[in-house]
């Protein structure tokens, strides 16, 4: 099994520096790793099947690989392969049901550590000021149980812990302060929690129910995305865009959609873009009205993000087969790419 | 003269020579002492295969221990003592009706039976009907049903059994059964308790079973009370209270809790006189869990659904060769729980069968079914069958039918995603089976044939959000052998049972064979006893099966058992048994990442008096 493994990572390297070497250019950097200069997909696979994956796609998409952390380290990654951190070389892989965090080297996916203490259905991670902060819900029917954990990146264990409101999912940090947006868990939530450094102190921002994602523009905001309360609890609200003034952890802005409008997956690659009802939406930073028109259509993304003008995307399909990694040139708007990844794609990281 | 009925009957079964009048006699006791008598009266054309108490007392009292070993039924089973679902005939965990003397207690919630919630201690028999029964039995007798009967014998005598047991992991059972009678009343009680750490290790890896504790207590009474010739008042109840922490996976710790709360109770009276039998039964179901995510912390989800049944059954005796039976049924279901809100539904059933004995050897049976239900609507479901027996050793046996199951509770109300639009699923099949027997051996062959359409799936619909839908059509097909060999020379005795099932069951979209249906299973059990002595060894193949995303390797699993009966005194018989389960300590896995027990001992004693 491990010479299988190692095969599989020395004819992998062998594919890599042999497709580095044949293109005719000036990198003469030597390769980090075989996962370097492309993206990790995070697969979450089925909830209690334990088909977790992590799945490499080259930037060009000349090359993919699947259940990348298996082949490299010979052991399942787990149960639920929820998001992925990056700090410094290392990769921190959050994984939900196996109630751990599987840290790895980013561009060889050799395992470092792995953090399985301390830790309650975890999500997500963020690090600042050499420390990781991942938020956890606890027990899902627990709505008082609720923290992010404080990762001591020299140990790997968690250190302490910050108790905050219920359902904290996305968790994001401009170099100052971390923000996490409680999309609520099992239930539904309309908060940001804001987290200061050496303080135990949690300040709180109200925005749209169900916070699902967030993003930075290059001036400093902070935007907020919320997809509204869904219609099967009858208590139906429309989704909401918050601009966060990062100074002042105030509001300064706030964008509403229709009632029946649930918007997700907020990305910012010059402009912002989202999801809503499988279109994509570009809104220039700055603009008064929401748009009504989308540049792509007939999508069916779990997760999108973007890099380098290119917009990038996974589809989970039926959830029990493999899903799929699409990508849209922002020029044109036209598909460029599409590869298979695994099963319920829902994170794209470019590990550059 | 009833007491020479039942000796009669315990003697005639099998017997084809028996005179016109006593099979007169033996049906009208089939009526007062059984509640289940279609599965006897109106099943010429179905494979039955009865699994009698010796059988039950070498198994570890669950029905999931006792089908795995000894039918051709194959179990998902999520870690041992966990949730457990058949595949009957490649079908799926909601396709398998089971039939609690004569009453369908699949689960409203689910639709299925968890059949480690099935203590089999409490009865003389299981048996198992191969083939659809949708116009007897109802909602998910697709694949086939299963039948947990209680007798009541009415002649005097008083009969003790304490069956005590211990083993590894810490597991204890302990099970006490009176019957009790005379001429005109009969009480059988039965009480069953199960205990285990459930501890075991995961072969090849340093683990154990994490969190696997379960304990579950079964209890039975059953009465019967012959007011005169023509008159007779049953009673029959079982409780089942089981709590159980939820062991997690190879990847995913759990500390989760479940407790089943079961409670079953159906009056019946009885009518006869010449050629009419009528009974009217009243029944209360009433299933009930607790779910708890953390089983350290007070929060739990919950489901309750209670039903309310009411039915009657009328059989005329035509002609000495035609029976005709007629069933109406209503019931009432009410629900309530954490996912979903008060529901109702209301349901009545028309069903008429018809047997006819046109020859000695020939006979067939054509029956009809049509069910009206308050959130949809029914299909008219019909079964035809027939035997033709060539020779005493040899029968050929046809049957056809059109069989359902309505959507769930769950199906229809769950929120999110439940769907009030949905069908019941629908289902033709067709079964051929050919049965040979002589005094040593009985082999029956089987081939069928299934195409069920609007199964009923979880799908994500365009927000992830998931909600059912009649999408799938699934084609099963197979073949079935069960062998029984039986020989004595002096006194040594050999006795054989084994089954190999051939399953095919697949997708209509993309031709692939479902997850968790394996093409291949066999089980073999031998015995042999000599006086007092007797070995015994079970064992089961189990082949690869399709999941999510891969395989799960196939296992060979063997157990081995001795016991030894000894007379006490002129009234007090005892039997010991000890018995090493997976005894090549097979590493395997019934569902993925789930690991079955490593080698395991068990030690059990039985008194009768």
């Amino acid at each position: 099994m491990k010479i299988k493994n190692n095969l599989v990572l020395a004819l992998s390297l062998l594919v890599l520096s042999f497709s580095c070497s044949s293109d005719d250019d000036n990198h003469q950097q030597e390769p980090q790793g075989a996962y370097e200069d492309g993206m990790l997909i995070t697969n979450e696979g089925n909830f209690g099947q334990g088909n977790g994956s992590v799945t490499y796609v080259s930037d060009d998409f000349s090359y993919t690989e699947q259940k990348v952390f298996f082949n490299v380290n010979g052991t399942l990654l787990g149960d639920t392969a929820q998001s992925i951190g990056f700090y410094d070389d290392l990769a921190y892989i959050v994984v939900n049901n196996s109630q751990k965090i599987e840290v790895v080297n980013r561009y060889t996916f050799q395992s470092v550590a792995t953090i399985d203490s301390g830790l309650s259905n975890p999500r997500y991670i963020t690090f600042l000021s050499g420390k990781g902060y991942v938020t956890n819900w606890g027990d899902g029917s627990n709505p008082e149980d609720d923290f992010v954990a404080v990762i001591n990146l020299e140990t790997n264990t968690v250190s302490s812990t910050i108790p905050v409101e219920e359902g904290p999912e996305r968790i994001v940090t401009n170099g100052t302060s971390i923000y996490v947006a409680h999309q609520g868990g099992y239930g539904q939530n309309n908060i940001i929690s804001v987290i200061k450094p050496n303080s135990d102190e949690v300040e709180t921002i109200t925005v749209g129910d169900v916070p699902n994602s967030m993003v930075f523009d290059n001036q400093g905001s902070l935007y907020v995305l919320s997809g509204g309360i869904p219609a099967w609890t009858e208590n139906e609200t429309g989704g909401q865009l918050d601009v966060i003034n990062t100074s002042s952890n105030t509001v300064s802005a706030t964008f509403g959609f229709d009632d029946n409008e649930h918007p997700s997956n907020l990305t910012y690659g010059e402009s912002l873009y989202y999801t809503l009802n499988g279109g994509v939406y570009k809104l220039a930073v700055g603009s008064e009205e929401l748009p009504t028109t989308p540049e792509i259509e007939v999508v069916n993304f779990n997760y999108m993000a973007i890099h380098n003008n290119v917009l990038y995307g996974v589809d989970a399909g039926d959830y029990t087969s493999n899903g799929t990694l699409q990508s849209f040139d922002l020029e044109t708007n036209a598909l460029k790419h599409s590869k298979e990844v695994g099963i319920i794609p829902s994170g794209i990281y470019f590990n550059d | 003269m009833k007491r020479l009925l039942y000796i009669l009957l315990v003697l005639g079964i099998g017997n084809f020579n028996v005179v016109q009048a006593q099979l007169d006699s033996i049906q009208k006791l089939d009526e007062v002492i059984l509640s289940d008598v279609k599965l006897k009266r109106y099943a010429s054309g179905f494979k039955v295969t009865v699994l009698k108490d010796f059988v039950l007392t070498k198994s570890p009292w669950s029905l999931t221990d006792l089908l795995r070993y000894n039918s051709n039924i194959y179990f998902k089973e999520n870690g041992y003592g966990m949730v457990s679902s058949p595949s009957f005939r490649g079908t799926n965990a909601s396709q398998t009706a089971v039939v609690w003397n004569g009453i369908n207690i699949n689960s409203q919630l689910n639709g299925q039976v968890d059949f480690n919630t099935i203590n089999t201690s409490n009865y003389e028999a299981v048996e198992i009907r191969s083939g659809g029964g949708s116009v007897q039995y109802g909602s998910g007798a697709i694949g086939g049903s299963v039948h947990l009967s209680n007798t009541l014998s009415f002649m005097k005598h008083t009969d003790h059994t304490v069956r005590m047991s211990y083993g590894s992991f810490d597991t204890k059972r302990a099970n006490y059964g009176l019957s009790t009678g005379s001429n005109n009343w009969s009480v059988n009680a039965g009480i069953a308790y199960v205990d285990s750490e459930n501890d075991y290790k995961y072969l090849g890896t340093d683990k154990t079973n994490k969190n696997g504790q379960y304990d579950n207590l079964s209890f039975n009474l059953n009465a019967g009370y012959l007011l005169n010739d023509h008159h007779v008042l049953k009673l029959y109840h079982q409780s089942f209270l089981g709590d159980r922490n939820f062991s997690g996976t190879l990847l995913a710790p759990s500390k989760s809790k479940y407790e089943d709360t079961n409670y079953r109770s159906m009056l019946e009276w009885g009518y006869f006189h010449k050629q009419y039998t009528s009974k009217v039964k009243v029944v209360h179901l009433l299933e009930e869990f607790k779910y708890f995510e953390n089983k350290d912390a007070e929060h739990f989800s919950f489901g309750r659904v209670q039903s309310f049944i009411g039915n009657h059954n009328l059989n005329i005796k035509l002609t000495e060769t035609i029976d005709l039976r007629t069933i109406i049924e209503f019931a009432k279901y009410s629900g309530n729980g954490d996912d979903f809100a008060n529901p109702n539904r209301n349901a009545f059933s028309a069903t008429a069968l018809w047997r006819h004995q046109v020859s000695e050897p020939l006979i067939y049976g054509l029956s009809i079914r049509k069910d009206f239900t308050s959130d949809f609507t029914s299909p008219m479901v019909f079964s035809v069958d027939g035997e033709y027996r060539f020779s005493e050793s040899y029968a050929l046996k046809l049957n056809g039918s059109k069989n359902f199951r309505v959507p769930t509770f769950n199906d229809l109300y769950w929120n999110p995603g439940g769907n009030l639009d949905l069908l019941p699923e629908s289902s033709y099949q067709v079964d051929l089976g050919q049965e040979f027997s002589s005094k040593f051996i009985a082999l029956k062959l089987n081939a069928y044939y299934i195409t069920t359409k609007d199964m009923i799936q979880w799908v994500p619909d365009n927000t992830g959000l998931f909600r059912p839908q009649n999408i799938n059509k699934v084609t099963s097909y197979g073949g079935e052998l069960e062998l029984f060999l039986k020989h004595t020379i002096g006194n040594h005795h050999f006795n054989m049972n084994s089954g190999y099932s051939y399953t095919v069951s697949e997708n209509d979209a993309n031709a692939k064979q479902l997850i968790y249906v394996p093409l291949h299973k066999a089980n073999l059990n031998f015995g042999y006893s000599f006086k007092a002595m007797e070995v015994f060894y079970q064992h089961l193949f189990n082949g690869e099966v399709n999941i999510i995303g891969g395989q799960l390797d196939g296992y060979d699993v063997g157990n081995l058992g001795l016991s030894y009966n000894y007379t006490i005194s002129k009234n007090v018989h005892s039997i010991l048994q000890f018995t090493i389960n997976n005894l090549y300590n097979t590493t395997y896995e019934n569902v993925a990442l789930r690991p079955m027990p490593n080698r395991n001992y068990q030690l059990q004693l039985t008194l009768k008096f």
